[in-house]
């Protein structure tokens, strides 16, 4: 990356779930890219890049899915900017493999009926927040600090793990999500439930695994003594917000924990509108709270 | 436990090896996978009973049970391994085999939702959840499953009622013939 005089320009794979079910993290993330006065386009006619059930049963199919993405992104200037933390992983895993193993690249390239080109570099927005601009740059370009804001830093799975393949944090103590939050001016707690799993995609097929595991992280960060958990995953927040009632409900609790995406949180440091970011597709609303703050 | 022949399949482990590029052997049951797994509470046979059994060639066992399909693929256990056995891609491989074998697998919920979710991948070329959610409550018989939960998300536009096919959908339905083609010549396992 060179940025030169020429302003900083992104490629973008919003992946399924910020078109649907993660909305708000595509309406924030483009406005927040918008307050930083950084490029982002969108790569024409991306499709799904398969996700936890490709690779369950068909890591090939997975492998082919992400290196098509890969070639289309090609066609788009800048690295490539991921804001979900599974698209993130199952691209950073096919560039990973099909770069390491000449086998697999064939078969690969069989399969996608073309040369695999996955060299671009694939980001997610943590690291272009924390590298590419830097922290202290979003310390000076911060309009409205998020003070006295104490927020639970959720990771989940794929950020991190296994440590070979995001190359984004350390993989059992990671503090990217952090050391944004603080150059934003918030607080954040330390809690036991950074990394554990959400129960990710049993949210289908079997919720009580969700319910139960989703509970364990809603319940660490309220003792932890947080306004709220910030996420950079689609899934993870699904997890926590959309299942939040069913949580209270079958374990007496009344968690009332709002879940942020850390877009929203940096695009509202950063100046933007409260109403242009998407509080109001959320399930548990974040806005009672962030009012009481001086926030909003 | 009873060990023959009969019972025990190595050419399996084999398989589960050259599919997972990890070794199986390598594994010397210190516990560290089952300790941090998220999921091992809900397996019959926690992760690191599984490697145990692959070792002993107990496929049948291995694939019969729910255990593989409890995963979460959240790579704690490759992460923390101390001989390197990937057992998130070994998973990842046992799912395969029993996928490959029309899961003989008691646990059908989690397949049906891979199925369905690959399907959509293939028919339209980007996830359309609510017809994921629909179909899933129709297929498993659970009607009711979030019923209250549909039309809350519908008015937060978090689902989509329509959703427009990629326009590249031959390129994508081409991966797939590919992949298949592959497999019958037995270029790709």
């Amino acid at each position: 990356m060179t940025p030169g005089k020429k302003r900083l320009n992104y490629a973008y794979y919003p992946g399924c779930s910020l078109h649907a079910s993660g909305r708000e993290y595509d309406i924030s993330t483009r406005a927040l890219f918008k307050a930083l006065n950084v490029g982002l386009k969108e790569v024409p006619d991306w499709f799904c890049c398969g996700a936890t059930p490709a690779h369950n049963v068909d890591e090939l199919l997975s492998l082919s899915l992400c290196a098509k993405n890969l070639s289309l992104a090609e066609e788009v200037e800048g690295d490539l900017a991921v804001a979900c933390a599974a698209c993130f992983s199952r691209l950073k895993t096919a560039q990973h493999h099909i770069q390491e193993n000449p086998a697999t690249k064939r078969q690969v390239e069989t399969a996608i009926d073309g040369p695999a080109r996955v060299d671009k570099p694939v980001k997610h927005i943590l690291e272009i927040l924390a590298r590419d601009l830097g922290l202290a740059k979003l310390a000076e370009v911060c309009k409205k600090p998020l003070t006295g804001l104490k927020v639970a830093c959720y990771y989940g799975c794929l950020l991190t793990r296994p440590p070979e393949i995001p190359d984004l944090d350390d993989c059992e103590d990671p503090s990217i999500m952090e050391d944004i939050l603080r150059a934003l001016g918030a607080e954040t707690v330390q809690w036991s439930h950074r990394m554990e799993c959400c129960g990710a995609n049993f949210t289908l097929s079997r919720p009580g695994v969700v319910l139960k595991l989703s509970d364990a992280i809603l319940s660490s960060a309220k003792l932890a003594g947080a306004d709220c958990i910030m996420v950079a995953c689609p899934l993870c927040h699904g997890n926590l917000d959309i299942r939040q009632q069913k949580i209270d409900e079958g374990h007496q609790t009344n968690y009332n924990m709002p879940i942020f995406y850390v877009t929203q949180l940096a695009a509202l440091a950063l100046g933007t509108a409260g109403d242009k970011l998407g509080f109001d597709s959320v399930i548990v609303d974040p806005r009672p709270m962030l009012r009481e703050k001086g926030l909003l | 436990m009873h060990l023959s022949n009969e019972t025990m399949n190595i050419g399996f482990v084999k398989k589960v090896e050259a599919l997972s590029g990890s070794s199986v052997l390598r594994c010397f049951q210190c516990g560290k996978c089952s300790a941090g797994c998220p999921m091992a509470t809900f397996m019959e046979h926690p992760p690191n009973r599984i490697v145990r059994l692959l070792q002993l060639g107990q496929w049948e066992r291995v694939l019969a049970g729910r255990s593989i399909w409890y995963c979460a693929s959240c790579e704690t256990c490759s992460t923390r391994c101390p001989n390197k056995v990937n057992l998130a891609a070994i998973m990842d491989a046992l799912r395969k085999l029993s996928w490959d074998a029309d899961g003989p697998s008691k646990e059908s919920l989690v397949q049906l939702a891979n199925r369905l979710f690959i399907d959509n991948i293939r028919t339209y070329g980007r996830q359309y959840e609510l017809r994921l959610g629909a179909i899933f409550n129709v297929k498993s018989g659970q009607f009711l499953k979030d019923l209250l939960l549909g039309p809350k998300l519908l008015s937060k536009g978090k689902l989509k009622m329509f959703h427009s096919k990629n326009k590249n959908i031959s390129e994508i339905e081409g991966i797939f013939k590919r992949i298949e083609e592959m497999r019958k010549k037995g270029e790709a396992l």
